[in-house]
């Protein structure tokens, strides 16, 4: 990492985890349709005020992950179809609150 | 200006994905989702590597963005379409970026490539190579960008749109909730600015809102003075195009500038006024 202040892109699945990591409230969790991983979807945090905060596209294990701080936060996933489901979670700092949300598979 | 000037939706690309003179361009910093597959067709424009200077914090001088749209074969007169991923946030901040170099024909695919791929559309791998062209731009147009002085002179004064999520403008999340808060600048924001997160101007999947709900938004919600000029910023200046490109293009405010140096820089600022909590 150079002095150049990184974007603020998301890259599927979200940013790594690193040694740096452990004062982080890490939100992270998988979507999965019918046992299978959501490959192309999205994962979005809302606060509890409902209000979006941030987005990633989903990982090619249908993983996500957030940075967050303590409180409760909702995370809504986005799936092909209009498939989408909604998840509430708490998070703290040092730690990792990891969810597995399921959608409806494709045609179901 | 109408919105059908400034955008176009996924059904028009696909027919229009072949023709003559329309470059579709997809703009992200992560480029691996171009990778992995884009749009037929579509050329990749990387955010970091191609739009920033190597050494200095700042944009490429006239000169190198030349040399980028003349090697992508892009034409002065060639319609380009741009699209990305992240609610098209570098994709508008590219949108912007053409037109501070004076290329006056371009437009956004709305919803970018989150909408693309909800609707399920055709992806593919392989990769266009464009014969080079000879691309001559504008002196950069600074009435749509704004510097650090000016943003503090504008404080109390014109309006600053700070259009980062809740939890920035408040000081609990230094960046947005998918990188890591380790951060070197200061919490909070430019007194007197008025939250208004971008999100709120886009739909789930990524299109704009109508232009009746965003005047709303903006004026009767947020307060915003539409008599006044306006600055935008976010963290580091894309989310902000993204505010930018709504009031700009869709809302046809004239006088609307992006501060692309934006929180990283003026929350490192020795000195200047920093509010906290959730605003007045």
């Amino acid at each position: 990492m150079t002095g150049e202040p990184q974007g603020c892109g998301a890259p599927a699945g979200g940013v790594a985890v690193t040694e740096n990591s452990s004062g982080e409230a890490i939100i992270q969790g998988t979507v999965s349709a019918g046992g299978a991983p959501v490959q192309v979807g999205y994962a979005r945090l809302l606060n509890d005020d409902g209000e979006f905060v941030a987005e990633v596209p989903l990982g090619s294990d249908g993983g996500f992950r957030f940075f967050a701080a303590p409180g409760t936060w909702t995370v809504r996933v986005l799936a092909p179809g209009g498939a989408r489901a909604d998840e509430t979670v708490s998070a703290d700092r040092g730690r990792t609150s990891t969810l597995a949300v399921s959608v409806a598979a494709p045609g179901s | 200006m109408s919105r059908s000037d400034v955008l176009v939706d996924a059904d028009w690309v696909e027919a229009h994905l072949g023709d003559p003179g329309v470059v579709l361009v997809e703009v992200d910093e992560d480029t691996t989702a171009y990778d992995k597959g884009h749009i037929a067709n579509a050329v990749k424009i990387d955010w970091k590597k191609d739009l920033q200077d190597p050494v200095r914090r700042d944009f490429v001088d006239k000169h190198g963005f030349e040399e980028l749209l003349s090697a992508r074969g892009i034409s002065n007169d060639d319609l380009v379409i741009l699209y990305g991923g992240n609610n098209n946030w570098f994709a508008a901040y590219a949108y912007w970026y053409f037109r501070l170099y004076g290329h006056a024909n371009v437009k956004l695919l709305d919803g970018g490539r989150k909408k693309w791929e909800l609707d399920s559309r055709d992806l593919v791998t392989d990769v266009v190579q464009r014969p080079r062209t000879s691309y001559h731009a504008a002196d950069p147009d600074t009435s749509i960008r704004a510097f650090r002085d000016e943003v503090i002179a504008a404080i109390g004064q014109r309006n600053l749109v700070d259009v980062r999520s809740p939890d920035e403008f408040s000081g609990k999340l230094l960046a947005p909730a998918h990188l890591p808060q380790e951060q070197a600048q200061r919490a909070g924001h430019i007194p007197t600015a008025k939250n208004v997160p971008w999100s709120k101007a886009a739909n789930d999947d990524g299109t704009f809102k109508s232009d009746d709900d965003l005047r709303k938004l903006y004026g009767d919600e947020a307060g915003l003075d539409f008599g006044r000029d306006t600055i935008a910023y976010c963290r580091i200046g894309e989310r902000s195009a993204h505010t930018w490109f709504v009031l700009h293009e869709l809302l046809d405010q004239p006088k609307v500038k992006n501060y692309d140096g934006s929180w990283t820089e003026y929350g490192s600022l020795v000195g200047v006024p920093i509010e906290l909590g959730a605003g007045r």
